[in-house]
């Protein structure tokens, strides 16, 4: 477990040693800050709006879920784009410059390898998210007043989100040593489980809770909501361990090519 | 180059840090290296030498851990090493064939990195550091980014890195590869000053190198070890014949001295080489495991015909070497041809 922290920390700060990180940082939180300020001018528009609208429409729709829930759902777009980039790098950085085969030769177990990536991702995630918190500070500033319980739900939501698809990244980053395929692929596997979440509204009966229940959008919607439910919870650290699992398996291959 | 030999002798009662049992390595359909063995002890340098293709890479592939053998057992300092592997993995340094570096990190970062990944206890990390620094000769470059460096410091980081951690055990895998020969004879000074408390396996095409450097060689081809000894032992063990270089004085005496050097029991051939002035230079082929040259000089001081110059001629490990090989390589084709197929030699598994 402690090999797995240190590769996480030198892989952390890999991310800073070329302009790919300060790259990615200035993207998602450009993207972000547009998407939350406008996000607020909607909200004062609305609110000057207000008074033509019955009381209970205005009293169902606070600040919070007005702002929040959409500057979630929206950032989950966003996600399908920043973590190929984020996770190409994992495993066919290594390849490219044949440290692999130095990482397999130091006293690193498999798992601590497969871990160590997955954490050095999710480190740099939580970075790029750090700023964000600035917005609460802006929001009350301005006067707002936020449910704070329902922000905290948002955040979590939206990291197990974000794990989920870097430990999707990581297996397909594990099995090329070209980023730019490591990349293109994910992106398109991701496509394919945001699709799911359209399937899902068009089809009916079971088919529609079958597809619902595999979209990870599906399960995020009531984090960004403020409902805590747990099943969704258990859904995302499945999709994670199943294919930091697959990523484990697929490190281990060069030990099975034995006969 | 002779002078140049190491003269350090390693204590026949040295500790034996790896033990290599009858390890293959099969890829699939392609077996890569079939029972190979053998034994290095503490302070001891073992060469492998052989063409590209021959499995050195594999077998060293197989002592750091990247995979485990087919069969066979790997032992470093007497445990199994992929029964524990996390821990023993500790107990060597590697340098690989391509030189893997993070090119973005500093020199320092990165031998940071690999101290940390060694389990350096923190409160001796610097001074170790320093250490190795310096013995690479890396002080000037430290804080430069590897992928700015040229090939030479490249190679030095290489090394440097896996000495991190003080290994039992260093394997380095064709460390002057693309080298010019300034920073060849840097590395290879470097190499042996390291052999001399450590256990150290090379490997090598170059054979100059090897015979330099290793106090004994393993000649690898087609995945089998197909010689081993040291350099002197390997020359005597391949030699049929041997050749005896003489010059003698008093040419007019030739015919005598021919005479009884035909006479002399042993003698297969005698030749004569070039005859100038005063001087014959003759060549006598003789048979294995004997040393003829005390009888030899008698004949000559009794007969009171002046010998000038006496030596074996010996064959090079050079000339051992493609002996070996291309033996090896009729040999295989002897054995192949009833069948009506070649073996092909390895291809695309990584193995050199």
């Amino acid at each position: 477990m402690k090999g797995a922290w240190i590769l996480a920390r030198k892989d952390f700060r890999s991310y800073f040693h070329s302009w790919t990180g300060v790259l990615l940082a200035v993207f998602f939180l450009v993207i972000a800050g547009l998407f939350f300020c406008l996000l607020v001018l909607n909200y004062a528009r609305f609110s000057f709006e207000a008074s033509k609208y019955p009381q209970e429409v205005i009293q169902s729709l606070g600040l919070t879920r007005f702002v929040y829930t959409s500057f979630f759902l929206n950032m989950a777009m966003i996600l399908i784009f920043l973590v190929p980039l984020i996770s190409m790098r994992a495993f066919s950085e290594e390849k490219k410059q044949q440290t692999l085969e130095l990482l397999y030769t130091y006293p690193f177990s498999d798992f601590d390898i497969v871990w160590g990536k997955f954490w050095g991702m999710l480190q740099f995630f939580s970075f790029l998210l750090l700023p964000t918190a600035v917005y609460l500070g802006w929001i009350y500033f301005l006067g707002g007043r936020l449910d704070g319980g329902q922000v905290a739900l948002g955040y979590v939501g939206f990291i197990l989100l974000a794990a989920s698809y870097l430990s999707l990244g990581l297996f397909v980053s594990a099995l090329s040593e070209n980023q730019v395929v490591s990349a293109v692929v994910t992106f398109g596997v991701l496509i394919v489980f945001w699709i799911l979440d359209w399937v899902a509204g068009f089809a009916d009966g079971l088919w529609a809770h079958f597809f619902s229940a595999l979209s990870p959008l599906a399960h995020y919607r009531d984090f960004t909501l403020g409902i805590l439910d747990f099943s969704h919870t258990v859904y995302f650290v499945f999709f994670q361990l199943y294919f930091l699992f697959l990523a484990l398996r697929v490190i281990e291959a060069r030990h099975w090519k034995t006969s | 180059m002779d002078s140049m030999k190491k003269a350090h002798v390693v204590a026949p009662d040295a500790p034996v840090r790896v033990r290599v049992e009858s390890i293959s390595k099969r890829f699939g359909t392609l077996t890569a290296i079939e029972g190979v063995s053998f034994e290095v002890r503490q302070g001891e340098v073992l060469g492998f030498l052989g063409p590209n293709g021959a499995g050195k890479t594999t077998t060293v592939r197989i002592l750091t851990g990247f995979f485990p053998p087919s069969e066979g057992t790997v032992w470093i300092d007497g445990r199994a090493l992929f029964e524990s592997p996390k821990e023993i993995k500790r107990q060597i340094g590697y340098l690989p064939e391509v030189v893997p570096l993070y090119t973005d990190m500093k020199v320092s970062e990165f031998l940071d990195f690999a101290a940390a990944a060694k389990g350096v206890p923190r409160k001796f990390k610097k001074t170790k550091l320093k250490e190795i620094v310096n013995r690479c000769g890396l002080e000037t470059v430290q804080n430069r980014l590897v992928g700015q460096l040229s090939k030479g410091f490249r190679q030095r980081v290489g090394l440097a890195q896996a000495l991190v951690g003080d290994p039992k055990v260093l394997i380095l895998d064709e460390p002057t590869s693309g080298l010019d020969p300034k920073q060849i004879i840097e590395i290879r000074g470097l190499i042996r000053e390291l052999g001399r408390e450590r256990t150290l396996i090379l490997s090598s095409h170059i054979l100059p190198e090897v015979s330099m450097v290793c106090d004994r060689i393993l000649i690898m081809n087609k995945g089998r070890v197909v010689a081993s000894g040291t350099s002197e032992e390997l020359e005597a063990s391949l030699k049929d014949t041997q050749e005896i270089y003489i010059v003698m004085g008093e040419r007019h005496r030739k015919d005598e001295a021919l005479g009884f050097l035909r006479a002399l029991v042993g003698v297969e051939k005698v030749s004569v080489i070039d005859e100038r002035s005063d001087q014959v230079s003759l060549s006598l082929t003789v048979s294995k495991n004997q040393d003829l040259r005390p009888a030899i000089s008698r004949l000559f001081v009794s007969r009171e015909i002046p010998l000038l110059e006496i030596r074996s001629g010996r064959l090079s490990l050079e000339e051992i070497f493609l002996k070996i090989v291309v033996s090896e390589a009729a040999l295989q084709e002897d054995k192949a041809k009833p069948e009506g197929e070649k073996t092909e030699p390895e291809k695309g598994t990584g193995a050199s």
